[in-house]
């Protein structure tokens, strides 16, 4: 199962022509057209097929106690002076009925459409939405858009968010997957980030969530680099982790965004954030532990356990399409990327048009081959998997193929990059050479595919993904 | 003391011999001009052509027929940077109602947007103007019949890299309007622009402008001009350009002044071509000075320089804007038209003549300068052709630049570029970006050296990067080019003056007092020590009262060595310089601690090095990047982040490779201040 998820969309499931045909007559307008502009010498593949329909869907619940000070998201704080307890909260039932809106006025792709394999209710912090809500936004998705036998359906639950109870009612609903925003087990830096729970919150959490024995798949969220955070700190934070036995653990660097609190007080690399060099110490140091007690790190900032990769996630990073509804929330459909107002009355009134038949998703806008071939790039080469070669070329051609190769070269010998033969063998430095010099534009690629290396190049992947930008758009 | 003695002295005795050829009121001997007493007489009197001041013949146009020499005035207007000369010139093409007053903007003449944003000039600039004047009777002066006379005015730059504009403007020229500022008194430039006229024997008036200014001090100002220039102070002219104040005194001095041009009405034409640039619509167009003869639309002309022979298409004056009339008359001043196709046929200094008449060239001028000379690359580059276009395009309007193709395995294909001074290379950069929209990186100026080999063998050095490191002969001797530098500061800044030459290896000429509070220095420098910051470190030690000015002078020996800028041991050509041994540690590790700064840290450690020959004089590391990875990439975040990684792609796009280095553009432009 893993082989196929793994396998990129354009060939892991091309269409069968006679179906792509047929797809193509259901469609009220033709996929969209591929802009070839064509850098290399040789002729321009055929554009790429589209991709298959969504069987994911994203699901944005906005509301948190208080924003945290690293947040950028499109959020919806309740406040603590609220006269209102989260489960009675007009705000919230509001917005879930838009939300439900949103979802019936989404077309489906097609009257055969595939049934959707995964569900991810994202925040935000979801675990404050009742239950009941929850349970109607799945009803309304199914009803939708089918649900296939044994999806995966997660959500992100905060500490001090959930008892027992709720947590017990949302797997009753048939969520099985959850994803604990722990972030850090120090009390002083849980207080620093702005987070809403302390550690009491935390254990207590944790143990609500182990105590359920018919969850095994939950991950755990830890942040890295986070001001005030030591070397001893973060060794803490991960020890505790894996003692939890979360199947997944998702380690984020901190990312200083604009506008924020963050933003505001601390500038990356100075005090009282880690330097870069500690920083980098610190997503070393989680690399070694995860993989020391089995995690494999299978994605920059993911790691699980076997067989407990977030299909979700993959989703995005195999360049597959996904619906996405809610405030702010994206979508990824034929080939398309689209975005919803982040605020909440542009956001209502975008539904109302939607109902209206006034706009126009996904349709209609010429995709770029170039821009397509970025997002693989970019995408897949963030997963240990790392970028099938020769569907790419397949896909967009020979010669930009071997180009990125070219120029990625000084990465695999210095051991950013690491290049594999067919049977994902790892080529040395000297093979690798002489694969490239065998590599005759009759022969196709000799080098089957690349991966960035862990933990040196994950940790410079923004380089080696913008030179592989320059190479396909320079 | 006995320095200024020499000095004064040397000044006067020349000054002496220039009185005599040029004594006013200026009313030439007849004989000059080759027509005889009673016939100016007559033009003097001639009050039916003259009844309006822009007086039209029957077609509407301008009759210039009417304008003998004795009716014709050339003169320039001269002085240091920013003393008022564009702001005067203003107010006399009013007053003569070439423009309307208030019409416009100020500063008329400074046309090009370099001009208007720096608020300097760096083009001369020449209009013609109308104006009536009893001759010698002020007091008569009647404006509907007094004599009407054509002015021809040159408005020059003050900066001393455009001193070559100033000279060839003085070419076409009898007199001069000396235009010293009331509150600064005389400064380098003005001593400068005063040799320039006073060697080309022309009537000098002198003018204290800005005496509306608080701190205006007219006499002290009066008492210099005296002292320096022997200028009698009885014949100083007090104005404001700003306020109008004693402007009305400006032209009647400038007819009873300066002498008529010398030339010859009946002798077969001969024209000095005095600049040439390029119009979209028209093509060449040259400023000539009619020295002798007649030229008429039509006429067949030839170069003396190049032999070529063109037909007359348009012939008019600078009115001040291009203004046919047909024809030319002995010592006018006007622009011709004639289907040269590119400037380089229309060479400055170059005699214009009838075809298949027989005449003498004129002397023409000195060819121009070049001081400084750099390279310059498309800051993109594929973008070649384009800036071989704008360079061959701004070329044509600025003559005095020096162009030649070089190539850099840093840079790609580019030019070597001779420049008269650092200024003149920013007005070029600036225009060639301005009005050609190129982008451009420019390597670090260097001036010419001479580098004589074992075998007797001598090459002069544009390009330091043409310098092999190690040629497989031994360098017997070196020379580099040195400037007469004069320098005007108040008198307690004496000290530290004298500091900052002798740390950049000057030699003292001379040092005299221009009055109680000013002392003048002249020094020996050599060129390359003054091309990048030494006016700015002049101007800081001295509070900004410092005014610099320099000519060129002979070639010294000097002590000369190249060095290497290297990134990872690879030799960077576009970054390497000639400097002088003892400055050659100092200067590699201001370069080195530069390009530290401002090269983005790599995946791999990067040495930089300075070097001479194998030799390395600096060193520094810039260790390798730890870590620039984005985090979560969710559904969501595809869009932000290829974003931010197509900005990261692009931002690698404007940079230079060398190596496997990246260099950034700013690099580049960083090392030009490094002295
Ligand atoms: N107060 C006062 N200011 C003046 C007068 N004449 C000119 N200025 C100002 O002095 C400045 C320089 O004037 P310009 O006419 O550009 O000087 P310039 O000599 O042509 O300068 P360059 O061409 O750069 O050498 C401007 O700001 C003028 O407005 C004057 O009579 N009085
Ligand atoms: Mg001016």
């Amino acid at each position: 199962m893993l082989r196929s998820t793994f396998l990129p969309f354009f060939i892991s499931s091309p269409f069968p022509p006679a179906k792509a045909f047929a797809l193509r007559a259901y469609l009220p307008r033709p996929p969209p057209v591929c802009k070839y502009s064509s850098s290399a010498q040789s002729p321009p593949p055929p554009p790429p097929p589209p991709p298959p329909p969504p069987t994911s869907a994203y699901v944005h619940l906005p509301f948190c106690r208080k924003r945290c000070h690293y947040c950028d998201f499109p959020i919806i704080a309740l406040g603590s002076s609220t006269p209102h307890h989260p489960d009675t909260d007009p705000r919230i039932s509001n917005y879930v009925q838009l939300l439900l809106r949103e979802i019936a006025a989404t077309r489906a792709w097609s009257d055969d459409c595939s049934p959707l394999e995964t569900v991810f209710f994202g925040g935000g912090t979801p675990s404050l939405v009742p239950p009941g809500l929850v349970s109607s936004i799945l009803d309304a998705l199914k009803s939708r858009f089918g649900m296939c036998d044994s999806p995966e359906v997660s959500i992100e639950m905060d500490p001090g968010t959930f008892d027992k109870e709720k947590m017990e009612r949302l797997l009753e609903l048939g969520v099985n997957r959850v994803s604990l925003g722990v972030q850090a087990f120090q009390e002083e830096l849980l207080r620093a980030c702005g987070r809403a729970h302390g550690l009491k919150d935390v254990y207590e959490a944790i143990e609500i969530v182990t105590d359920c024995s018919e969850l095994q798949n939950w991950s755990m969220d830890l942040i890295s680099s986070l001001p005030h955070q030591s070397q001893e700190m973060w060794e803490e934070s991960l020890r505790c982790a894996i003692s939890a036995r979360p199947a997944h653990v998702s380690v984020y660097d901190l990312q200083v965004e604009q506008g924020t609190k963050f933003g505001h007080l601390y500038t990356p690399g100075e005090f009282p954030l880690p330097t870069e060099m500690q920083s980098a110490d610190f997503y070393r140091t989680a690399s070694r532990m995860l993989s020391g007690a089995g995690y494999s790190h299978y994605e920059i900032s993911s790691y699980c356990k076997d067989r407990y990769e977030c299909k979700h996630n993959l989703t995005y990073w195999l360049n597959r399409s996904f619906y996405g509804f809610g405030l702010g929330s994206a979508s990824y459909i034929n080939g398309v990327r689209f975005s919803r107002p982040r605020r909440l009355k542009e956001y209502e009134e975008w539904v109302q048009k939607l109902e209206d038949g006034l706009v126009v998703l996904h349709e209609d806008i010429s995709v770029d081959t170039k821009d397509m071939a970025m997002d693989v790039v970019m995408l897949s080469l963030r997963t240990a998997k790392g970028l099938d070669l020769r569907g790419f070329a397949k896909c967009f051609g020979k010669s930009l193929a071997r180009s990125l190769c070219q120029a990625l070269r000084q990465y695999v010998e210095s051991g950013h990059v690491v290049a594999m033969d067919d049977d994902r063998n790892m080529l040395s430095y000297p093979e690798f050479e002489l694969k490239m010099s065998e590599d005759s534009d009759e022969m196709g690629n000799a080098v089957a595919s690349i991966r960035l290396s862990d933990p040196d190049g994950f940790l410079l992947s923004n380089e080696l993904i913008s030179i592989a930008f320059g190479i396909i758009s320079p | 003391m006995s320095a200024l003695v020499r000095f004064s002295r040397a000044a006067r005795s020349k000054l002496r011999c220039n009185l005599l050829r040029h004594p006013y009121p200026c009313i030439p001997p007849s004989s000059v001009l080759g027509v005889d007493a009673s016939l100016l007489h007559l033009c003097l009197d001639e009050r039916s052509f003259c009844s309006q001041s822009r007086h039209d013949n029957r077609d509407g146009g301008i009759d210039l027929s009417q304008y003998s020499p004795e009716k014709i005035r050339n003169f320039s207007i001269i002085a240091h940077v920013d003393h008022g000369k564009s702001t005067l010139a203003d107010r006399l093409l009013e007053l003569t109602q070439t423009i309307k007053r208030g019409h416009g903007q100020p500063q008329y003449l400074d046309k090009l947007q370099v001009e208007r944003e720096r608020g300097i000039t760096v083009k001369a600039q020449t209009a013609a103007m109308f104006h009536r004047h009893s001759f010698g009777h002020p007091d008569a002066c009647d404006s509907q019949t007094a004599p009407c006379f054509l002015l021809n005015l040159i408005d020059t730059p003050g900066h001393v890299d455009f001193s070559y504009e100033v000279s060839r403007s003085l070419a076409a020229c009898q007199g001069a309007l000396l235009v010293v500022d009331a509150a600064q008194g005389v400064q380098a430039q003005t001593v400068a622009n005063f040799y320039l006229a006073f060697e080309s024997n022309l009537s000098i008036i002198p003018v204290i402008n800005k005496i509306d200014q608080p701190t205006a001090d007219p006499d002290r100002v009066k008492a210099q001009l005296k002292s320096l220039f022997d200028l009698d102070p009885k014949d100083v002219l007090l104005t404001s350009a700003k306020t109008g104040q004693g402007l009305e005194q400006v032209l009647p001095a400038v007819i009873e002044r300066i002498p008529p041009p010398p030339g010859k009405c009946d002798s077969p034409l001969r024209m000095l071509l005095l600049d040439s640039y390029y119009d979209e619509y028209k093509g060449v167009i040259c400023h000539v000075a009619v020295v002798d003869g007649t030229l008429r639309k039509g006429d067949k002309i030839a170069s003396a320089a190049t032999g070529q022979s063109y037909e007359v298409l348009d012939v008019g004056i600078m009115h001040p804007e291009l203004t046919p009339t047909g024809m030319l008359f002995t010592g006018q001043v006007g622009y011709v038209v004639s289907g040269m196709r590119s400037t380089k046929e229309a060479r400055v200094g170059d005699t214009l003549y009838h075809a298949k008449s027989v005449v003498t060239p004129l002397p023409g001028f000195k060819p121009a300068k070049h001081m400084v000379f750099s390279g310059l690359y498309p800051a993109n580059g594929s973008d070649f052709e384009a800036l071989n276009h704008a360079i061959e395009r701004l070329t044509c309007n600025d003559a005095s630049v020096s162009v030649a193709k070089e190539s850099s395995t840093a840079l790609g294909l580019g030019f070597r570029c001779g420049f008269l001074g650092l200024l003149h290379m920013d007005v070029f950069h600036q225009r060639l970006e301005q009005e050609y929209g190129a982008q451009l990186i420019s390597t670090v100026p260097t001036v010419p050296y001479i580098f004589e080999y074992s075998d007797g063998s001598k090459v002069q050095v544009q390009n330091p990067a043409a310098l092999s490191s190690n040629p497989g002969k031994r360098v017997t001797a070196c020379w580099e080019p040195s400037v007469i530098a004069t320098i005007i500061i108040p008198s307690e800044y004496v000290g530290p003056v004298i500091t900052l030459c002798s740390e950049r290896r000057g030699e003292q000429l001379e040092y005299s007092f221009i009055d109680s509070q000013r002392a003048l220095m002249k020094y020996r420098l050599p060129l390359r020590e003054i091309i990048v910051d030494f006016y700015n470190e002049l101007k800081s030690i001295t509070s900004g009262y410092a005014t610099f000015d320099y000519e060129d002078s002979e070639y010294q020996k000097s002590d000369l060595v190249k060095l290497d800028i290297l990134l990872n041991g690879q030799p960077v050509d576009a970054m390497a310089a000639i400097v002088h041994n003892l400055k050659a540690q100092r200067v590699g590790r201001e370069l080195v601690d530069k390009l530290k700064k401002f090269i983005d840290r790599h995946m791999f450690e990067i040495t930089i090095q300075a070097a001479i020959g194998s030799k390395v004089v600096a060193r520094e590391t810039l260790s390798a990047m730890r870590k620039n990875v984005l985090a979560k990439c969710y559904g969501g975040d595809v869009t932000r982040k290829k974003k931010l990684l197509e900005k990261q792609k692009e931002g690698k796009k404007r940079m230079k490779r060398v190596g496997s280095v990246d260099i950034p553009q700013e690099a580049f432009h960083e090392l030009l201040k490094v002295s």
